[in-house]
């Protein structure tokens, strides 16, 4: 019983933040058609602004939110600076998985020389543990499990029952078009972005709630990502959140029964596996958009 | 009546190949214009120069006395100025009714969706009926017919079809004809590419034979023609 429920737990904990990150990458694929690689950094970014915020003495409540605004800035400025000037460009996808390493490279190095090596942590949503089945868990984590469902619901409510999510979705179908029904289409890539680092940047102060936090600590779980991008298949977003919890609970079966030290391997095996046998992604058409 | 649309002396290209080599002509002076000639010759880049899918690199665009080129292809749908794009390919995955959402997308369209709406309904009873479905399940005939019904919901001044009819059996080539005469009759001038000649010479009273990225002949209403001389103009004498 405690088995299945520490698996559960930890696959339901770890699906959580894989599909916040995913999202952002489908979503920006889906739309641009580029990989952002600097995903990661955009996690770690809005950990550490939330933290200095909270270090500045505002409350929890006001410097999360605000944090996770601030970062939608950050996404938008990083679009305009090394994405959309490449736009239109034959080998864009590959010019922008450079643009986008040197960038969050850059990002890196410069939370490092501002905020230091040393670790760091910011507060729990909710303070204090429970035992559920003999499991003992803290209330930040399942505030988490409860909070990112409900977050990822509302992004779809957003993209499939407003305007505006109705023009980012036809962005991602057809750009020809989408200018000639008079879309902005810069302006909705911007947008795109910006609810992808919004999201990162969410997962960060979810996570630094209950692990130290460093510079580093968004290539991990952008690895995650990508991962589990590969294997839900890209052309949508409920794809990538399908996906994202799967591989939670493969994970956290796979260190429960083997150990933390095989998880890695068997985590890639999977991955392999599927590129042989539905390289389009297990909840995938090979077409892109936002559905 | 004076001219809607007068392109002057356009040069436009991809990279650094050049496709229109100073091109002129008038539309909506004489009614509707029709575009025709070999393909690879330029109709398909001088409508999307018009549009602002392409920045032409040289010469003027005028619409309804304003100068357009060089906007932005948005800017330009706020003009009233649409175009249909060729190969009805669309949003293969969005619906019917979010097609026509998007169609009415622009601050200059909003306030009529529902006038319009109304309008493309009538126009094509077939979509009510497949209101919810995606593009993607349509047949080629009713996929031309969101891509019209969306540049409908735009509120069109002027309308630009680029090859409605490619590909489609030429029972729907006529219904799709009548209806493009009934959008024209509206109140609305065409602009229309097109390889079918019968179809052109329904819906039009101007034609211009394209070719080589330049206007090669110009023939005015009244002006007959016949098969045989078009067969000439597009292969050579």
């Amino acid at each position: 019983m405690s088995a299945l429920a520490e698996i559960l737990f930890g696959g339901l904990f770890q699906g959580s933040l894989y599909a916040m990150m995913a999202v952002g990458l489908a979503l920006v694929w889906t739309t641009i058609g580029v990989f952002n690689f600097s995903h990661g950094v955009f996690m770690m970014l809005g950990a550490y602004i939330a933290w200095q915020l909270v270090e500045l003495g505002l409350p929890a409540a006001v410097a999360f939110p605000v944090a996770v605004v601030v970062m939608a800035g950050v996404g938008w400025i990083l679009q305009a600076s090394v994405v959309r000037p490449l736009i239109g460009r034959p080998n864009i996808v590959l010019v922008v998985v450079i643009t986008t390493l040197a960038a969050g490279s850059l990002i890196e190095n410069g939370a490092l020389t501002i905020w230091g090596p040393r670790s760091k942590q910011i507060p729990a949503l909710i303070d204090g543990n429970t035992t559920i089945g003999g499991v003992g868990v803290s209330l930040h984590q399942i505030a988490i499990i409860v909070i990112t469902p409900l977050i990822l619901a509302a992004l779809w409510v957003f993209l499939n029952r407003t305007r505006l999510g109705l023009a980012l979705r036809a962005v991602a179908q057809n750009e020809d078009a989408s200018h000639l029904v008079g879309l902005n289409v810069t302006a909705l890539y911007g947008l795109a972005f910006a609810i992808a680092a919004s999201l990162a940047g969410l997962a960060g102060i979810f996570m630094g709630g209950y692990r130290f936090m460093s510079p580093v600590m968004g290539s991990d779980p952008l690895l995650k990502a990508l991962i589990v991008v590969v294997f839900g298949g890209i052309s949508s977003i409920s794809g990538p959140i399908f996906a994202a919890y799967l591989i939670g609970f493969f994970e956290a079966a796979c260190s429960y029964y083997f150990g933390l030290y095989w998880t890695p391997a068997l985590l890639f095996g999977v991955l392999i596996l599927t590129l042989m046998v539905r390289p389009e992604g297990i909840f995938s058409s090979r077409s892109r958009g936002l559905a | 009546m004076s001219p809607v649309l007068t392109v002057e002396g356009v040069t436009a290209g991809y990279g650094r190949v050049t496709v229109l080599h100073d091109i002129s002509l008038e539309a909506g002076r004489f009614g509707n214009v029709g575009l025709f000639g070999p393909n690879g010759h330029g109709k398909t880049t001088l409508l999307r120069a018009i549009s602002g899918l392409l920045k032409p690199r040289g010469g003027s665009i005028r619409f309804d006395g304003q100068d357009i080129a060089g906007l932005s292809a948005r800017a330009i749908v706020g003009t009233g100025l649409i175009h249909v794009p060729q190969g009805n390919r669309l949003f293969p995955d969005l619906s019917i009714a979010d097609c026509m959402a998007l169609g009415a997308y622009s601050a200059r369209a909003r306030p009529h969706e529902a006038e319009n709406r109304e309008k493309v309904i009538k126009l094509f009873p077939k979509l009510a009926q497949r209101w919810r479905q995606r593009v993607r399940t349509l047949s080629g005939g009713e996929r031309q017919m969101v891509s019209i019904g969306t540049a409908l919901m735009s509120h069109p001044r002027l309308l630009i079809l680029d090859e409605p009819t490619l590909g489609l059996a030429p029972k729907i080539k006529d219904e799709l004809c009548a209806s493009v005469l009934e959008i024209s009759r509206g109140g609305v001038p065409l602009i229309v590419v097109e390889q079918d000649i019968e179809f052109l010479l329904e819906l039009t009273q101007q034609l211009y034979l394209v070719n080589h990225g330049a206007v090669a002949t110009e023939i005015k209403p009244g002006e007959s023609l016949d098969h045989g001389e078009i067969m000439s103009m597009y292969f050579g004498h």
